[in-house]
């Protein structure tokens, strides 16, 4: 069975859709802008949730809109079988490092109980699940730079599993002072979505297809994963790396390094970079489109392919 | 499914190792003591069950990491895989990561780098494997990680998984708690009509599951595997609810083949918090209808404290112990139980000889992240 991106939604400063996602990066230069959540959410609700969990509601109603999961506000398919994929590093450090200050400065007394939902780091993943339904498996991955595609990685062996007929992956990382501070530069300060699902899933209720998934690999450097990778997979249209990746990369293909744009991406690259590349797929690129985060300096390099969706009229031979 | 489990390591304030901790727990011999890492000047809640490791008294970085790094190696030797873990994927489910440094960093200028807010980058350097995940899963994580990696072996990904949990206390958790306790709970009561609430712990746990399907040269079996159960409630980001706690345990026994009534023993989540507690015993009342008389139940959180993201591996452990041993150990400090778990089989006071063939494991989290894990005896 194949499995499919059958949605993105993108919260980045500067691009609100995978078109606009793929046209940014193409100018190499940051758009400009912020994210506003309560310019797509609505205000209500908002005041005590952090940054973080509002950039990536964001991009989850985008997604939820884009794939057709949402309509007129009402799920489409059985909550309980949806299941939810967020991945961030630096989601709710701040809420944590502020809190442990104002204890030292005021005690107790000095902090919110309003806080402490954001002193778990699942908050993001959670606030999803709560303001849809999405009663399935949840899950919030903070895997360090591999992390965004190894939450596409694990969100696929949901659906291998049989554990979720819908899953939707959320890349997010807030930027503020406290997260600087240990990444050491500005963060994107947005959020990225993809919704996948087994193609007959998307075929019986009608959506499209933006992208099949390909196969995926992880270990301990640059070179060996894309290595393993071309075992099994045909040669790369594009690549989706960090800059410090491209040295170990097939030359005289284009490298597109979300990070040149739009700063620190961190936990949330690799989903940008699959919503960037269905952005591309979506207008005409020529795939597949080969995905690498996680550079040799890390603990570990995660890499996964997307293909271009097989055109209508065209029917893969049966197996 | 049937995984083999074939090793077991773990780490808490109730012993240095899972043979130390289960010996204590049977004999009622708990972890609270006086709060070591924390000032506590700033607290109404003194005590926590804390891993006695900082002879020095202050407070230092990476303490979750050495916890982790502890009970994977042991469960690693116990399986007689050694401490070259290459090509062993090694998943860790945690509620607070290394929060604790990040805490450190930022109010006392500790070094700290992002490098080591996740467990990869020190998995590699003491076991050399790249293929590690990091879930931050609140209260349930290390049964959902427990649920990735019997996926993982079931797809044919790896012939031999790890599955750990790992937490230490961080300062914001206890604060933001203790914050609206004026008057702390001085013990940690699951199921007592007087609980007032749980208590943190410091604990790591590890176990190795191997593909059902894999040779292996043989050394211990402690148990097998039969399904996990995962939902989220959906509904609120820190108080449960028991539809979909009933409903993870219902498909743990879908997943796993059995029914209510297979079942011997029931490890409980048992917080102590009022909620938990209430919420977790009707969802299993609701679940288990007239067979809920059968299974003994206990818990070993007023002895190990909440470990948090570790709690539902380190409850597994000790089922598998009880498992190979035939002693229950006991619900401490259940003095009178709440109304409605009146009538069922709960160890207290002392440990109980029970033979367990089946168990239900409980592990829900904030966020309303709910797993239950179904395991047998070898």
């Amino acid at each position: 069975m194949r499995m499919a991106v059958t949605g993105v939604g993108v919260a980045l400063p500067g691009a609100d859709s995978a078109t606009a996602l793929a046209a940014a990066l193409a100018t190499g230069r940051h758009p400009g802008g912020a994210v506003e959540p309560a310019a797509v959410l609505g205000k209500k609700g908002l005041r005590y949730k952090d940054r973080a969990t509002q950039l990536g509601l964001c991009a989850a109603q985008r997604v939820l809109t884009d794939s057709g999961l949402l309509a007129d506000g009402a799920l489409t398919v059985d909550g309980t079988r949806t299941a939810v994929l967020v991945s961030s590093n630096l989601g709710n450090v701040d809420t944590v490092c502020r809190v442990v200050r104002t204890i030292a400065d005021e005690g107790t007394y000095g902090v919110s109980p309003m806080d402490t939902p954001n002193a778990s780091s699942n908050i993001i993943a959670s606030e999803i699940a709560i303001r849809w339904g999405l009663k399935g498996p949840n899950l919030m991955l903070c895997n360090g730079p591999a992390s965004g595609l190894d939450a596409i990685r694990w969100g696929a062996a949901l659906l291998r599993s049989g554990r979720a007929d819908h899953v939707v992956v959320v890349g997010v990382e807030p930027d503020n002072e406290i997260a600087r501070g240990l990444v050491g530069g500005p963060l994107v300060d947005g959020a990225a979505a993809v919704v996948l699902e087994h193609t007959e899933a998307a075929e019986a209720r009608g959506a499209t297809v933006r992208a099949l998934i390909g196969a995926h690999t992880r270990g301990l450097d640059v070179a060996g994963t894309i290595g393993e990778l071309a075992e099994v997979e045909s040669e790369p249209a594009a690549w989706y790396a960090p800059a410090a990746a491209t040295p170990s990369l097939a030359a005289g293909l284009p490298v597109h390094d979300l990070a040149a744009v739009w700063g620190e991406l961190s936990g949330a690259l690799g989903v940008v970079q699959c919503a960037a590349a269905v952005g591309a797929l979506d207008a005409g690129a020529d795939g597949p489109m080969w995905l690498v985060a996680g550079t040799d300096s890390d603990d570990g390099v995660a890499t996964l392919v997307l293909r271009p969706p097989v055109p209508a009229g065209v029917q893969p031979a049966a197996v | 499914m049937r995984v083999p489990i074939i090793g077991v390591g773990a780490v808490a304030s109730v012993g240095r190792d899972a043979d130390e901790i289960f010996a204590g727990l049977c004999a009622g011999r708990g972890g609270l003591g006086p709060m070591r890492g924390f000032d506590s000047g700033l607290y109404n809640g003194k005590q926590l069950f804390e891993i006695d490791d900082r002879p020095e008294g202050a407070d230092r970085t990476l303490r979750a990491t050495g916890f982790l790094l502890d009970a994977v190696g042991q469960a690693a030797a116990d399986a007689g895989l050694g401490d070259d873990l290459s090509g062993v994927p090694v998943l860790v489910g945690t509620g607070l990561r290394e929060l604790r440094s990040a805490e450190l960093w930022w109010r006392d200028g500790a070094p700290f780098g992002v490098d080591r807010l996740h467990f990869g980058t020190a998995l590699r350097e003491r076991f050399g494997t790249a293929d590690t995940l990091t879930v931050s899963n609140a209260c349930s994580a290390s049964l959902y990680t427990l649920a990735l990696g019997a996926d993982l072996l079931a797809m044919g990904e790896a012939d031999t998984v790890i599955v750990a949990g790992v937490d230490s206390i961080t300062e914001s958790m206890h604060g933001l708690a203790d914050r609206v306790q004026p008057n702390p709970p001085t013990a940690l009561r699951t199921l007592d009509v007087n609980r007032r609430g749980t208590i943190l712990g410091d604990g790591a746990a590890a176990v190795v599951l191997r593909g059902e399907h894999v040779k292996w040269p043989g050394g211990r079996l402690w148990g097998r595997l039969r399904g996990v159960g995962m939902t989220c409630d959906a509904k609120h980001p820190t108080a449960p609810d028991p539809e979909q706690v009933a409903e993870a345990m219902r498909q743990a026994h879908r997943l796993a083949g059995t029914r209510p009534e297979d079942i011997d023993m029931v490890m409980l989540h048992g917080t102590g918090t009022p909620l938990n507690d209430l919420v977790e015993i009707t969802a299993y009342g609701e679940v288990f209808g007239e067979a809920a008389g059968g299974p003994v139940l206990t818990g070993i959180k007023p002895m190990t404290g909440h470990t948090s993201g570790s709690a539902g591996l380190m409850s597994l452990v000790t089922t598998l112990q009880t498992m190979a041993t035939g002693k229950v150990p006991p619900l401490v400090n259940l003095d009178e139980p709440i109304e409605e778990a009146a009538g069922l089989r709960l160890v207290r006071a002392q440990e109980a000889k029970h033979e367990v063939a089946l168990a239900q494991v409980h592990g829900f989290g904030f966020g309303g992240v709910n797993a239950v894990a179904i395991v047998e005896g070898s």
